[in-house]
């Protein structure tokens, strides 16, 4: 019931100032907005790479978490990362129900996406993920990930 | 009352709910009435007739339905919460602001506070609105009466002096030529002055003055907005109660730092409260017109109709 006057506040806010390496693509309603990141150090695996992410925010948002993942077009590949499935999907536990929590914003979810990037070494998908890639139906917000492992 | 008489009126007031959800206030309105007749010791009968009525925009008989509502149950907040929307309708938004708060009140002290209470906290925040138009429309009266005063005589002035140079022409004091060049000089000394009066009003408006933004302190870091009635957690962070609550419900642990936290374990922030409510007084006009935003009312309210 907050979400469409907590979003119009942000988007303000995101008009005013953004961090480095974060753009406002499209925010033409308060459901689905599009912004894209890109590393803004050397990491080699991300050089000259911008990266398209959409937001989808149900009612709710902030009390629930935004569905976020990447998307890819001609422009915009998908990051490599063993988090990062090929079509997008984005396994992160600040993204996930448990994991979230409603001081976060659109902005804090794409510094923290952009320095999950920036430490990352290794250029490789998540296990299985020619798998779920090819079976998934689900919407991003209602699988369970297990967070294995958390250093990366 | 004769035997059977209760049970006579909760059938009637199934009745009433069934009608009121398919969105038959009338009918609704006339069965809660009949209910009413059989047993009119039942406070839930009233509050239901007076949420009809809401519908109905009866705005009197919504009143009369609450009060009698909260003769039989003091602690009510269904009836302030009906109570409070009707006095704003018929522009009573001192008595309604009251009821609002007594809503509120209930609200926060009953077990299942939760979700009403943002409903309740965007209906005080209504009435706290609606009285702060009527001051405001009050003052901008009474300064545009002094405004127009002070313009006026002015003018008024003005006039005289150069009625006085038009005389002076014409008995000859002065000649044709002179006279109309001082009355030139006469008028462009009043249009200035007249300029200058009109801008000192400006400017010494406060509306005009300062950067129209809530100074971060004073906001929630959920909802983005002014809190009006902050709670604190352990970590010492404030937010605001209703919607904090909505988030425990969800996931009891501290928005921040993820500890555990619950309802119980919150506490008032009333220094901070207070530091709100004199922000919002001095800064009422915009502050809540953000807040009003576009929520429909009939979403907001549908959870606390009929039961």
């Amino acid at each position: 019931m907050f979400a469409s006057k907590r979003l119009s506040k942000e988007l303000s806010k995101l008009h005013d100032k953004l961090p480095p390496g974060i753009s406002l693509i499209c925010a033409d309603d308060l459901k689905e907005w599009l912004m894209d990141i890109r590393v803004i150090d050397t990491n080699p695996l991300y050089q000259d790479e911008v990266y398209r992410l959409k937001f989808v925010f149900s009612q709710s948002y902030p009390i629930e978490a935004p569905e976020v993942v990447f998307v890819k077009d001609d422009e915009h590949p998908i990051p490599w990362h063993p988090h990062i499935y090929s079509n997008g999907i984005i396994c992160l536990d600040l993204l996930d129900r448990q994991g979230w929590s409603p001081v976060h914003n659109v902005e804090s979810v794409c510094v923290s996406l952009q320095s999950m990037l920036t430490s990352n070494t290794k250029k490789e998908r998540p296990p299985g993920d020619e798998n779920f890639v090819k079976y998934n139906k689900q919407r991003p917000r209602d699988i369970s990930f297990v967070f294995h492992d958390n250093q990366v | 009352m004769p035997p059977g008489n209760e049970y006579a009126a909760e059938q009637l007031k199934t009745q009433g709910n069934a009608h009121f959800k398919n969105g038959e206030y009338e009918s609704a309105e006339s069965y809660y009435g009949q209910a009413i007749q059989k047993n009119s010791k039942n406070p839930l009968l009233f509050t239901n007739r007076a949420n009809a009525r809401l519908k109905l925009e009866k705005w009197e008989d919504v009143i009369n339905d609450c009060l009698r509502s909260i003769e039989l149950l003091e602690e009510n907040m269904k009836a302030y919460f009906y109570l409070a929307q009707a006095q704003i309708a018929i522009n009573h938004p001192n008595e309604a602001l009251s009821s609002a708060l007594r809503a509120y009140e209930l609200c926060t002290q009953s077990a299942q506070q939760t979700s009403n209470a943002a409903t309740i906290s965007a209906l005080v925040l209504k009435c706290k609105k609606a009285k702060w138009d009527i001051r405001e429309r009050e003052r901008i009266r009474r300064r545009a009466d002094l405004l127009s005063d002070l313009d006026a005589s002015l003018e008024v002035s003005y006039k005289k002096e150069a009625d006085d140079i038009e005389a002076r022409i014409e008995a000859g004091d002065i000649g044709n030529v002179e006279g109309i060049e001082e009355k030139k000089e006469l008028r462009a000394e009043w249009e200035k002055k007249r300029d200058d009066l009109r801008t000192a009003f400006a400017l010494s408006d406060p509306q005009m003055l300062g950067k129209r933004e809530v100074p971060d302190y004073l906001v929630d870091g959920i909802t983005f907005e002014i809190m009006h009635d902050p709670v604190v957690t352990k970590n010492g962070r404030s937010y605001e109660r209703a919607t904090l609550i909505e988030h425990l419900k969800r996931n009891p642990t501290d928005p921040l730092t993820r500890e555990s936290l619950t309802v119980a374990e919150l506490r008032p922030n009333i220094a901070l409260k207070e530091a709100c409510t004199e922000f919002m007084e001095e800064n009422s006009g915009w502050v809540y017109d953000c807040e009003d935003g576009e929520t429909d009312h009939d979403t907001r309210w549908a959870h606390l109709s009929s039961s």
